[in-house]
């Protein structure tokens, strides 16, 4: 059987070929960082550069693909896991880390450097006592205003629900558009549900949501009549932009709010580098001093359980962690540092320094929900609808029927 | 082994192996996952049984997407099967420019379906609400896409426009195989326009409507990229396809083996229609 063997052969090359991508350089330990956030793909080859360029021994190449992931998932199944992977707290996170490929870092000294909040969220999103990953970066998501149009129409910045609402009706009756709304991409209609979802009924719920022993169309009620009651201070056409046109839009001056995070803000520059910006946390009920700022955790570091060189992962990561290296990364990013000392100084997001300071902060909800329920399709249906019986109870049910298909 | 059928062996065996390696083999697996609860990563799963099949029996959101995808394939089959052949027997008139014009209609078909998605996606919400707006017409000044009862208009208009090209090729190589005597004939016999399309040229391009018919149902039941660029999915689920919902819930969703479960029901599916199309519209060709 010659034929076979040629086959075989030929086969045996190309998985050959396939095995030799990466190898290491002379001398030098080559560590493959992951990240999955496109925007700050700039800001961290930047910062390896730097690193490489500290030492001899170690060489950092930052892989940043577009879904990453999607990618990442694919390659934890191929069981070619990165040495460090850069992500956010999600839901996605923490099934990585209940399948347990990330390293335990819970006595780690890295962790001691880093903001305790932010930690003891990780452990909240992903449901275990183990730390398995660092916090890097935090985010925010509140209330995008525009300082000018509200000095020209006598507006403070508002400080509970009705003051929200009262707000939003007198820039309707100037004619200016209250909130710019995006709803044509799904996973911008989560933003408002994530801060009333997180302040009214808090994280707990979720933890007796698993246990079952609540249900949403119990509990969920106001905040579905909230979600709508701001449906009546959007623009003509709610459900058919889209976050980019939503950014230009604002930076345009053609809305007087913009419920959105703080990562929009460099993209909202890139449309108009002068774009005034001022933000606030969503008030949600009628006490100003109970009412928490949405932070997240915007990117964490986790070491590949798996990775070979976890020594000089920890080294980069530390590297990552230094005051003036994280100060670069957050300046450059708009996001807030988990170090203690390092400082956001943008002044469009100077409001919600207080409360970051205070730790009067929650997390986002949808953190707490299992991607397979698809809360943003759920929750984009329902603002067309307009159905908040019907929208309660798919909540539910989707939510036991992804629980009993686990 | 016999030298003569050397060189099919070595033609055909690394083709079948390809084939079963990159092709067969992940079906096959596809199916043996389907019986799991597997996630897609880690190596803990265990054997369930049917339960993935129940599962999906009972899932709303699947049959939602089953029945969109059906309503979308038919429309869009339909209405590239009209256009096309209107299209072809235009480009086959004695008319100026033909060869020009032929590749200006196939154009289409060779741009990326995402690149052209996004194009109309911006064109729908940026261009056709202005004109909308500025006319007065108030169906047109919001986002069809936007909308949870229209948005599937805004898929079909795109599906259409991008799949008639290829369509419209095939009716063209089944209209030059048509001998111009026949016409010749009929007109001298008074035959008119109408009788002639119904009578000559409709029986005579017989199995290309057949393989055109087969081919846009095909393509209209994977519907996947347009679905990407343009609404993925929404607003909510009302424009869910069914291979949409395999890749969102599969991979985004973490439910890797319970939508393996929906894919293999929706190849039987695809396979099925398929199969009875062509029975079907082979056996109308005999009776022409």
């Amino acid at each position: 059987m010659k034929l076979g063997t040629r086959i075989a052969a030929c086969l045996v090359m190309v998985l050959m070929l396939a095995a030799c991508g990466a190898k290491e350089e002379s001398g030098r330990v080559q560590i493959e960082f992951f990240q999955n956030k496109p925007e700050a793909k700039g800001s961290f080859d930047a910062l390896i550069e730097k690193f490489n360029q500290s030492q001899s021994e170690i060489k950092v190449v930052q892989v940043n693909p577009p879904d990453a992931e999607t990618v990442l998932k694919t390659r934890v199944v191929k069981n070619d896991i990165p040495d460090i992977i850069g992500m956010g707290a999600t839901d996605t996170y923490s099934l990585l880390a209940q399948s347990g490929i990330f390293m335990d870092l819970t006595n780690n000294p890295l962790l001691s450097q880093v903001d305790e909040t932010y930690v003891q969220m990780l452990k909240d999103v992903a449901g275990m006592d183990e730390v398995t990953g660092i916090p890097y970066s935090t985010n925010a998501n509140g209330v995008m205003y525009n300082p000018e149009i509200f000095k020209e129409l006598g507006l403070s910045v508002p400080k509970t629900w009705d003051e929200l609402l009262a707000t939003a009706q007198k820039a309707k009756d100037a004619g200016i558009i209250p909130f710019y709304f995006t709803y044509k991409d799904d996973w911008q209609t989560v933003l408002p549900f994530n801060a009333l979802a997180s302040n009214l009924e808090g994280i707990e719920f979720y933890m007796d949501r698993r246990g079952g022993t609540v249900t949403f169309a119990e509990k969920y009620r106001e905040i579905a009549e909230k979600q709508l009651a701001l449906m009546d201070y959007g623009h003509g056409d709610n459900f058919g932009k889209n976050y980019a046109d939503g950014n230009r839009g604002f930076a345009r001056g053609e809305s007087a709010m913009y419920i959105q995070g703080t990562w929009a803000i460099p993209e909202i520059r890139k449309a108009n580098p002068d774009a005034p910006i001022g933000f606030f946390p969503l008030p949600t009920g009628d006490h100003p001093e109970e009412n928490k700022l949405i932070s997240g955790v915007d990117t964490l570091l986790a070491i590949s359980e798996d990775s070979k060189h976890k020594e000089e992962a920890q080294r980069f990561i530390q590297f990552l962690l230094e005051p003036e290296n994280s100060k670069q990364y957050i300046t450059e990013q708009t996001l807030f540092s988990t170090v203690e000392g390092v400082t956001q100084d943008d002044p469009a997001v100077a409001e919600l320094l207080p409360y970051l300071e205070r730790g009067q902060v929650i997390d986002f909800a949808d953190h707490y929900i299992p991607a397979a329920v698809q809360l943003n399709s759920v929750i984009q249906s329902f603002l067309q609808n307009r159905d908040i019986d019907g929208y309660l109870q798919k909540l539910d049910t989707e939510w036991d029927k992804v629980a009993d298909r686990r | 082994m016999n030298k003569r059928l050397m060189p099919y062996y070595l033609m055909t065996v690394p083709a079948v192996v390809l084939f079963f390696v990159f092709l067969t083999l992940p079906a096959l697996q596809g199916v043996y996952y389907s019986f799991t609860n597997w996630n897609g990563f880690g190596d803990n799963f265990d054997f369930i049984g049917f339960k993935n099949y129940i599962n999906l029996l009972k899932d709303g959101n699947v049959g939602n997407a089953y029945w969109f995808t059906f309503k979308f394939a038919v429309v869009v089959t339909i209405l590239i099967n009209i256009f096309s052949l209107l299209i072809a027997m235009g480009l086959n008139a004695r008319i100026k420019a033909r060869n020009f014009l032929r590749g200006i209609y196939f154009l289409p078909n060779i741009l990326s379906v995402l690149i052209v998605g996004y194009i109309f996606n911006y064109l729908f919400s940026n261009v056709f609400t202005i004109w909308g707006q500025n006319l007065g017409i108030e169906w047109l000044s919001t986002n069809i896409l936007g909308s949870e009862q229209h948005a599937w208009i805004g898929i079909v208009v795109v599906a259409v426009w991008q799949g008639i090209a290829y369509n419209t090729i095939l009716y063209l190589a089944g209209l030059q195989t048509i001998p111009q005597t026949l016409y010749e004939a009929s007109n001298l016999d008074g035959a008119n326009r109408w009788q002639e399309f119904w009578k000559i040229t409709f029986p005579l391009i017989a199995p290309f409507f057949t393989i055109n018919m087969v081919l846009a149902m095909k393509n209209s039941l994977m519907v996947f990229d347009q679905i990407v660029a343009l609404t993925n999915g929404g607003p909510g689920r009302a424009t869910q396809s069914i291979s949409h919902l395999i890749y969102t819930g599969g991979f985004e969703g973490g439910e890797f083996a319970y939508q393996s479960a929906n894919s293999v029901i929706y190849f039987i599916l695809i396979a099925t229609i398929s199969i009875v199309q062509i029975r079907f519209l082979q056996r109308r060709e005999g009776d022409m």
